[in-house]
C-alpha cells in the first residue's frame, strides 16, 4: 500500500510538473515562433542567431523541405577567439510554407569577444559567420503594460515592467506606439532606460491603443527590436471646457446680441415694412365704397352724397382741405347796379334764390365741395392752363385758363348800411365754376351760401356762360380770388377788378374762412397740407 | 643655472606627489553615460583608423588583456578581483597606446590616440571615486599570461580596447557597491 501511495504521489507530482511545464513550453514555443519570424525578416546573414538572456545563444537556419536533410547531416562548429572550437547539437523543426528549421542552442556564452560559427552539411561548409553575442540581443517584449490617467487633460501614463536582465537595465531603449482606437495612423515615442512614459497631446474623451517594444541601445549591448506587446486600450479624460474660453465666448455672444438688437431697434420700421409690408388699400380714398357699397363702384358713384364733392381724391393724394382765406375786402361804392349784371347773371341770381334753401342744406357739403371740386375739375384744366399761360395772373389770363374763382360779393339788399358796415364778416361768397368738363351738368351747379347774419348772397357763375371770356364787371365791390390748382397746392390770389380805384379809400381787411374738416374724414396719420 | 632650475624642480616634484596623493573624489561617479562616452570615442577611433594604410605606420606587438566575459564566471568573482582585472587591463592599454603614440607620424592619428589615452586616465579617476583602490605602481604581475594576449596591429589593438571597455569595465562600474547604494 505504501508503495502504491508513493508511486501515486510521484505520478501526481510528475503530472503537475508536466502540466506546468507544458504551459510554459507552449508559451515558450509561441515566443520562439515570433522571434524566428522576426529574425527571418530582420537578419540577412545565416545562421541567424540571437541571445535572450545573459548566458544563452540560439542560432537557426532555414531550408526547403525538398532539399532538407536530417539533423545529423549538419554540424554546427563555433569558436571563441583564442580558444578551441566546439560543436553544438542541432535539432530540426518543421515550419510553415514547406520549410524546415534547424536550431542550435548554447547555454554558456562569452560576451565581448568575437565568435566564429561554421555550419557544415556532410562536411560541406554552408554557412559562415562571425559575431559578438552582446550585439544580437532579441529580448522578450516588456510585460505588464498598463495605462493610467495622470489627472490632466489629454494625457495618459504608460508603465511597464522592463525585461529582467542584469547589468542591462540602463542600456534598454523602448518604443511606445499609440493611436486612437480604430485608427491605423499612430505616433511613436522613444524613451531610454525608463519604465514609464507620459503621453501628451491626446484628444479628450477618446480611446487610445498603446503598445511597446524594447531594444538595447547599442553602446555596450545591441540587438534587434523585440515584438510588440499586445495593445492596451484606455480612454482619456473627458473634455473639460476651458473656463476662460467659455467666459470669453459668452461675453462675445452677449456683445453681438446687444449690437444686433440695437440695429434691429433702430431700423424696426424699415424692417417691418420689408418683412410685413402694409398692403395698401384704397379704402381711404373711396369713402364708403367698401363698407357701404361692398365694392360696387358704379353704385358708389351714383349714390355718393354731394356727388361732386365726394369724388375720388386720387388727384390730390396728399392734398387735403385748405382753409379759405379772405385776403382782402374792398369797400363798396354805391349800390351795385344790378343792371350791370348781364342778363344771364341775373338769371343765375334768380336761380340762386330758388336754390337757396337747397343750398343751405348743402352748406357744409358745399364747403366740402369747394375744397374738393375745384381740384377734381381743375387738375386737367389747370395743368393745361399753366402750360398754356405761364404768364402772371391777370384777369384775362385767368379767365382763359378756366380757373375757378371765388369772389366775395357784398350784396346787401335788405339793409341799407353805410359802407363801413358792410365790411363785416357777413360777406357772401360768390363762386364761379369753371367747368372744363361737361360730363355732368351737376357740376355746374351753382351754389350760394347765405350768411347767417346778413342777407348776403352767394352767387355763382360758370365761366362758360361767358364764352368770350369777358369778365362781368360787377363793380368795384368785387374782389376776385383766383384759385389755381396746380395739382399740389391751391393758390388763392386776390384779384381786384379794374374799377376798384378807390381801393385806397376803403379798408381792406381779410377774413379767414376756415373750413373745419370733420375729424373722421381725415385719414389718420396723414399730414394736412395747407396750400396758399 | 643649477640654482635657477632647482626651485622649479622642487616645485614640480611637490606637485607630482600632491597629484598622486590626491584623495579620491568624495562623490562616486555612477552615471553610466560617462563610460558610454569613452566607449563611443574608442569606437570612433577604431572606425577612423580601420582604413589606415599599412597600419598607420605602427609596427610591433602589444600586450592586451582578454576581453571575454562569462557572466556566470564573472559573478562568482568579488569586486576586488574584478577591479584587479579591470585595472591591470587598463594599464596594459595605456602602455600600448603610449608606444603607438610614439611611432605614429600623422597628426590626426596622434590626436585620436591622445584622446583615448586621456580617457583611460579619466577612467582611473572614476574607479577611484568608487573607492576602488589603485594598483600598486609596479606593472601587472606575471599572472597576466592567462589574461593577456598579443596583437600586432593598431586596428586590432583599438578593437580590443573597445571590447574591454564595453565588457569588463562597464560591468565593474555598473555593479560597483558605491553605485548600488545610490541607485536604490
Amino acid at each position: 500500500k505504501k508503495m502504491t501511495n508513493d508511486n501515486l504521489n510521484k505520478l501526481l507530482v510528475f503530472c503537475v510538473l508536466f502540466c506546468a511545464q507544458k504551459t510554459s513550453i507552449v508559451h515558450g514555443a509561441q515566443a520562439l515562433e515570433t522571434k524566428v519570424a522576426l529574425l527571418l525578416h530582420a537578419e540577412p546573414e545565416n545562421p541567424k542567431c540571437f541571445a535572450e538572456g545573459m548566458s544563452d545563444l540560439t542560432c537557426f537556419w532555414e531550408e526547403d523541405e525538398e532539399r532538407a536533410g536530417s539533423a545529423d547531416q549538419y554540424s554546427f562548429i563555433y569558436t571563441y577567439q583564442n580558444e578551441n572550437s566546439s560543436e553544438c547539437s542541432i535539432t530540426a523543426l518543421p515550419a510553415a510554407g514547406g520549410k524546415r528549421l534547424y536550431f542550435c542552442r548554447l547555454s554558456q556564452t562569452q560576451l565581448f569577444v568575437p565568435l566564429d560559427i561554421r555550419v557544415f552539411r556532410d562536411d560541406l561548409l554552408i554557412h559562415n559567420r562571425s559575431l559578438f553575442i552582446e550585439a544580437v540581443f532579441l529580448l522578450d517584449p516588456p510585460a505588464n503594460l498598463t495605462l493610467t490617467s495622470t489627472g490632466m487633460q489629454g494625457q495618459l501614463k504608460a508603465s511597464w515592467l522592463p525585461p529582467s536582465l542584469k547589468y542591462m537595465g540602463d542600456s534598454m531603449m523602448y518604443e511606445v506606439s499609440y493611436a486612437m482606437a480604430g485608427s491605423h495612423i499612430g505616433k511613436v515615442e522613444e524613451v531610454q532606460a525608463s519604465s514609464e512614459l507620459i503621453l501628451r497631446g491626446l484628444q479628450s474623451g477618446t480611446k487610445y491603443k498603446v503598445r511597446i517594444r524594447v531594444k538595447l541601445d547599442g553602446i555596450s549591448y545591441s540587438g534587434y527590436w523585440s515584438a510588440w506587446t499586445d495593445p492596451v486600450l484606455m480612454e482619456t479624460m473627458p473634455g473639460d471646457l476651458d473656463p476662460l474660453i467659455v467666459s470669453l465666448s459668452l461675453i462675445i455672444s452677449l456683445v453681438l446680441t446687444l449690437l444686433s438688437l440695437l440695429v434691429l431697434m433702430s431700423h424696426r420700421r424699415f424692417l417691418l415694412k420689408k418683412i410685413w409690408p402694409i398692403i395698401p388699400t384704397p379704402e381711404s380714398k373711396f369713402q364708403g365704397l367698401f363698407k357701404v357699397y361692398g365694392g360696387d363702384f358704379q353704385e358708389w358713384l351714383g349714390h355718393s352724397t354731394g356727388g361732386l364733392w365726394l369724388r375720388p381724391t386720387y388727384f390730390y393724394s396728399e392734398e387735403f382741405p385748405v382753409p379759405l382765406e379772405v385776403l382782402s375786402e374792398v369797400s363798396l361804392g354805391p349800390a351795385l347796379p344790378s343792371s350791370a349784371l348781364p342778363p344771364k347773371a341775373s338769371e343765375a341770381l334768380g336761380e340762386e334764390e330758388d336754390e337757396d334753401k337747397k343750398l343751405k342744406r348743402v352748406d357744409p357739403a358745399l364747403m366740402e365741395g369747394w375744397r374738393k371740386t375745384p381740384q377734381e375739375h381743375w387738375t386737367m384744366d389747370q395743368l393745361r392752363a399753366i402750360h398754356q399761360h405761364p404768364a402772371p395772373w391777370t384777369q384775362s389770363s385767368l379767365l382763359e385758363s378756366h380757373d375757378a374763382y371765388v369772389t366775395l360779393n357784398a350784396q346787401n339788399h335788405s339793409v341799407e348800411e353805410p359802407l363801413d358796415d358792410i365790411l363785416e364778416e357777413t360777406l357772401p361768397l360768390q363762386v364761379l365754376f369753371a367747368s372744363g368738363r361737361t360730363s355732368s351738368e351737376s357740376r355746374s351747379d351753382l351754389g350760394s351760401v347765405q350768411q347767417s347774419s346778413g342777407s348776403g348772397r352767394l352767387s355763382s357763375q360758370s365761366s362758360f356762360e361767358y364764352p368770350n371770356h369777358t369778365w362781368p364787371s360787377k363793380g368795384p365791390g368785387y374782389t376776385y380770388m383766383a384759385v389755381a390748382d396746380s395739382g399740389v397746392s391751391m393758390d388763392y390770389s386776390p384779384m381786384s377788378s379794374n374799377k376798384i380805384d378807390d381801393i385806397g379809400k376803403g379798408v381792406i381787411y381779410t377774413n379767414e374762412y376756415k373750413n373745419e374738416i370733420p375729424a373722421h374724414r381725415r385719414p389718420i396719420g396723414t399730414p394736412i397740407h395747407f396750400a396758399f | 643655472l643649477f640654482s635657477g632650475t632647482g626651485p622649479v624642480v622642487v616645485l614640480l616634484t611637490v606637485l607630482q606627489w600632491a597629484g598622486r596623493g590626491l584623495p579620491s573624489p568624495v562623490r562616486p561617479i555612477c552615471d553610466p553615460r560617462v563610460l558610454d562616452r569613452f566607449i563611443m570615442e574608442a569606437r570612433d577611433t577604431e572606425t577612423a583608423l580601420r582604413g589606415c594604410k599599412a597600419g598607420c605606420g605602427v609596427t610591433g606587438t602589444f600586450v592586451v588583456p582578454l576581453t571575454n566575459v562569462d557572466f556566470v564566471v564573472w559573478e562568482t568573482k568579488d569586486t576586488e578581483e574584478q577591479a584587479l582585472e579591470v585595472q591591470s587591463g587598463m594599464s596594459l592599454f595605456g602602455q600600448a597606446l603610449g608606444a603607438v603614440r610614439e611611432s605614429v607620424s600623422r597628426v590626426a592619428v596622434q590626436i585620436l590616440i591622445d584622446n583615448n589615452k586621456s580617457n583611460i586616465h579619466s577612467l582611473g579617476q572614476v574607479l577611484r571615486s568608487l573607492h576602488i583602490q589603485d594598483l600598486p605602481l609596479p606593472p601587472a604581475p606575471a599572472v597576466g599570461d592567462l589574461v593577456t594576449r598579443k596583437v600586432s596591429s593598431l586596428s586590432e589593438l583599438l578593437h580590443v580596447h573597445t571590447n574591454f571597455l564595453r565588457g569588463k569595465v562597464r560591468l565593474l562600474l555598473t555593479n560597483a557597491p558605491a553605485c548600488q547604494q545610490n541607485s536604490t
